[in-house]
């Protein structure tokens, strides 16, 4: 079986297997057909595998008459930042976020800077399929040329965005770990456009992973052991192309990425009352702080597109995933790890409390997240068996899998976006209980599986 | 006639029109097959100065990382040099992007073995299948190789040639020599090695970027600006070398181009001078030739059109071949490498002049005088294949007919030969005799003939 997903937001599969040259001309052939030969800029996480899948999509974007602003190296939200604010035609990101090493994906950004919309994705969709792709003469073919200036533009417009001088004030020492990924090359220009002083860990861009490039506890050793070496105030983790983030309180606790969105929630809701929009499978921590600001809570299905999208819609002042994921559109409509480190030491440094306090007043839920890897053709066919053994449930919501709640937590059962797998979320007050909500499921997905 | 199709894949290599057939699709999968029939080691990639290389040389590398190869870059590099550092790195192979002669729309691949050669029909043959049957080598992330770039592709070229022949000879007589790289990759290293031979230079489209001076087909209509350079410097000498810098044309001193059958007869007329053994041609190359080795009484060997089928018919052929070629100024010395190399035609033209104290235009002098005239005419292989047998039955008893490639017919005084290009969707046809009188009567006959055949294909 090959590990294919192609979804509205991109395709993404395994290098050596599903994810070859090929594909990924043609899926960049089609959005340059998409993109009518317009400016397209081109970045890639440090994968080892992204070389190879960037000289594709160079042929394949220069074949079809677009011009190719080469970003290199770049995390995705700079490279999201770049499209808008360059008035490029869109992007593409070649990053396979917190999937291990052997993957890789291409991510498909639109004019405005962030995902496509499911309109604009299946338009790409349908021009992969028919594989009718735009040819430019040899007179009109794209050119390459070096985009990398707008690393610097992102900066300073981040540093208008927050309060530095809040920051600077605050006299912080921050552990950052990049996981040799995309955030590493611009972990000092952060530093300094935010004025922390910066203990970087995994800061080598040579894409070799020292820990799953997912930020969450399980990754968070180093960071945890750095920072109670130096006396650091924060640790962060990055994904590999630095749109995702979890933290690391001073005590050295690491902390469920479910924490990162309602922590920036929290102050950033206190100052910008609006709607906020996350996933299903979200904690609803969020939803708590939400409710104690007076503001109201949206939620989509999960993948990064629907909420951005919703986000839109909605005209909400804040996106966010339990993954660790933290839009803000007033600054851009991307998840953007950067740019939640910067609303973090803001919000430690205007209220002079350390992280572990701020942690201390969110309310607290235990999470059990488990995956299960299932054949592609069974997937649905155990979602809806889910449906049917909670059919007697009160408080179901079916528009992203099936999610169960009640007054004490909730479980979640739904296919992944990104692999064959089957993802099972339970909360609860009691981490007992959490965890028994989700083996129940397990159990009940096992024995439909075999 | 049917519309021809502009993708050609066949023994030269792919090459196809870009914006049409030559996408960077083909361009990858035909790397990533290459790859898999290669075998992961180094992969030299070069490109020549169209506009269009830099997007398929992506394609290209592309398809080599996938397959877990090295590749190595070199950029702009002549076609001979390529091959030379192929063979001195001990690469598993080489794809050069390249459409050689044709018009800048086009552009293709070649394919080069790990011996520094053009592949060879059985190993094109092998090659393609792999291609066809579509299952290519693709390494997993931790096998993938960081590309490689070289930046000094010429040196081990340049060092041959040099120990080669006698500079120190060529270096007395201070030539003074025009030069014309067309704008393509020659201009690399051509005034390099014109100055390392002690010549005062006039260089002329000396810079290699795509934008092809002249329709780059180093024929004499393409090579007027050259010929003023040469009267107006007082040149001894012009040079003039097409966008991949294999092939090469001469000027003489009186600014007179001699035509590019002249290239490889007055290098056949040197070496055989002095060092007589088996001369190596394709069947479309000059009676002259034939004259030549007759003197000194050695064998001449005629083989398909087609570098590669030179090559290997050199390679073979015991005693050995001395020298090699094509009529369309392309110079074989299988000393310094088994390839058409337009460096090795300059220095031996450089050292023929040295040591026989003579003007090139008295060397011409020496070698008998035919004219060659080429058409062609719009169709595909397939047609050119039926054209070949109704055109045989027409031709023959009056002269030898012989179908080694197309159709060709010597006759005492003059011949003709007709054949399906392997690059173009085109068929080619030419005539050459002893005058241009006797030359244009039987080029006149073979048009008469197709076109009174065309009825019928």
């Amino acid at each position: 079986m090959k590990l294919l997903k192609i979804g509205i937001s991109g395709v993404r599969g395994i290098v050596g297997d599903s994810m070859t040259p090929k594909l990924a001309m043609d899926f960049a052939s089609a959005f340059g057909t998409f993109a009518h030969g317009g400016t397209v800029l081109l970045g890639r996480d440090t994968r080892v595998s992204g070389p190879m899948l960037e000289a594709a999509c160079r042929a394949a974007l220069t074949a079809s008459g677009c011009n190719v602003r080469a970003m290199g190296v770049c995390p995705t939200p700079i490279l999201q930042w770049a499209v808008k604010s360059g008035r490029a035609r869109g992007g593409i990101s070649i990053t396979a976020g917190h999937n291990d090493i052997q993957w890789n994906a291409l991510t498909f950004i639109n004019r405005e800077g962030t995902y496509l919309n499911p309109f604009q994705g299946a338009e790409v969709l349908d021009l992969f399929h028919l594989g009718k792709f735009r040819k430019a003469s040899v007179d009109d073919l794209g050119t390459v040329s070096d985009g990398s200036a707008a690393v610097e533009e992102y900066f300073k417009a981040l540093g208008r965005f927050l309060d530095v001088r809040a920051i600077a004030a605050a006299k912080l020492k921050v552990v950052i770990d990049a996981c040799n990924g995309a955030g590493a090359p611009v972990l000092g220009r952060l530093a300094s456009t935010l004025g922390f002083e910066l203990v970087p860990v995994n800061d080598r861009p040579n894409g070799f992973f020292p820990h799953d490039p997912e930020p969450r506890p399980r990754n968070a050793q180093q960071v945890v052991s750095v920072l109670k070496v130096v006396g650091a105030d924060v640790g962060f983790l990055l994904n590999s192309d630095a749109s995702r983030v979890s933290l690391v309180s001073e005590t050295g606790e690491s902390l469920s990425e479910e924490f990162t969105f309602p922590l920036v929630a929290d102050a950033w809701l206190e100052r910008h009352c609006g709607p906020v929009v996350t996933n299903l499978a979200t904690s609803r921590m969020i939803e708590d702080v939400a409710r104690s600001r007076n503001c109201p809570i949206v939620r989509t299905k999960v993948g990064q597109s629907y909420a951005i999208h919703t986000a839109f819609q909605e005209d909400a002042v804040l996106a966010g995933e339990g993954s660790g994921g933290v839009a803000v559109p007033a600054f851009h409509q991307a998840f953007d790890s950067l740019l939640t480190v910067g609303l973090v030491l803001e919000t430690i440094a205007r209220r002079e409390k350390s992280l572990s306090a701020l942690v201390a007043a969110l309310p607290r839920y235990h999470n059990v997240k488990e995956k299960l890897y299932c054949p592609p053709a069974k997937v649905h066919s155990v979602v809806s068996e889910v449906k049917k053994f909670f059919h007697h449930h009160r408080d179901i919501d079916t528009s992203d899998g099936v999610r169960v709640d009640d007054e004490n937590g909730w479980v979640q059962v739904r296919t992944s976006t990104t692999e064959p797998m089957i993802r099972i979320v339970a909360e609860d007050r009691s981490p007992e209980r959490a965890r028994r909500r989700a083996d129940e499921i397990i159990d009940f997905i096992n024995g439909l599986i075999q | 006639m049917k519309k021809p199709t502009s993708l050609k894949i066949s023994i030269s290599g792919v090459r196809g029109i870009i914006g049409d057939s030559l996408t960077p699709q083909l361009a990858g999968s035909l790397a990533q097959a290459f790859g898999t029939y290669a075998g992961p080691g180094p992969v030299i990639v070069g490109k020549d100065a169209r506009t269009s290389g830099a997007m398929i040389k992506d394609a290209v590398l592309a398809g080599l990382l996938a397959a877990g190869c090295q590749p190595i870059e070199v950029g702009i590099c002549p076609i001979p040099s390529f091959l030379i550092l192929t063979k001195e790195m001990r690469a598993s192979g080489g794809i050069a992007v390249t459409a050689s002669h044709n018009p800048k729309e086009w552009n293709g691949l070649k394919f080069i073995s790990r011996d520094g050669l053009y592949l060879t029909p059985h190993q094109t043959e092998e090659f393609l299948d792999l291609y066809d049957q579509g299952e290519y080598a693709f390494v997993g992330p931790e096998r993938i190789r960081p590309v490689r770039t070289e930046d000094r592709p010429v040196e081990p070229h340049l060092k041959k040639i040099l120990a080669h022949f006698d500079a120190g000879l060529i270096r007395r007589r201070k030539f003074k020599v025009a030069l014309d790289c067309g704008n393509g990759a020659g201009a690399i290293l051509a005034p390099r090695l014109l100055q390392s031979f002690g010549c005062e230079t006039v260089l002329i489209n000396a810079v290699p970027d795509g934008s092809f001076a002249h329709q780059s087909e180093p024929t004499p209509e393409n090579i007027r600006e050259i010929c003023r350079a040469v009267v107006k410097a007082g040149a001894d000498v012009g040079f003039v070398q097409d966008a991949d810098a294999d092939r090469l044309a001469i000027v003489d001193e009186k600014g007179r181009p001699l035509g590019e059958e002249m290239t490889l007869a007055l290098a056949v007329q040197y070496i055989l001078a002095r060092n007589p053994g088996p001369v190596v041609c394709n069947l479309s190359t000059t009676r002259a030739i034939d004259d030549i080795a007759a003197k000194k009484g050695v064998e001449v060997v005629r083989t398909k059109i087609g570098e590669i089928n030179v090559v290997e018919r050199t390679l073979a052929l015991e005693p050995k071949a001395v020298i090699a070629g094509e009529g369309n100024g392309g110079v074989i010395l299988p000393e310094i490498h088994p390839c058409r190399d337009s460096f090795t035609a300059m220095a031996l033209i450089l050292e023929y002049l040295a040591s026989s104290r003579k003007t090139v235009s008295a060397l011409r002098g020496r070698v008998p005088l035919y004219v060659m005239l080429k058409d062609r005419i719009e169709g595909s292989a397939e047609q050119g294949f039926r054209l070949i047998s109704k055109l045989k039955k027409k031709y023959e008893g009056e002269g030898t007919t012989n179908l080694l490639d197309g159709l060709k017919v010597d006759f005492p005084d003059h011949w003709i030969h007709v054949r399906p290009s392997n690059t173009e969707p085109i068929i080619r046809i030419i005539a050459e005799a002893r005058t241009a009188v006797r030359a244009r009567a039987a080029l006149r006959r073979l048009k008469g003939e197709i076109a009174a055949l065309k009825g019928e294909l």
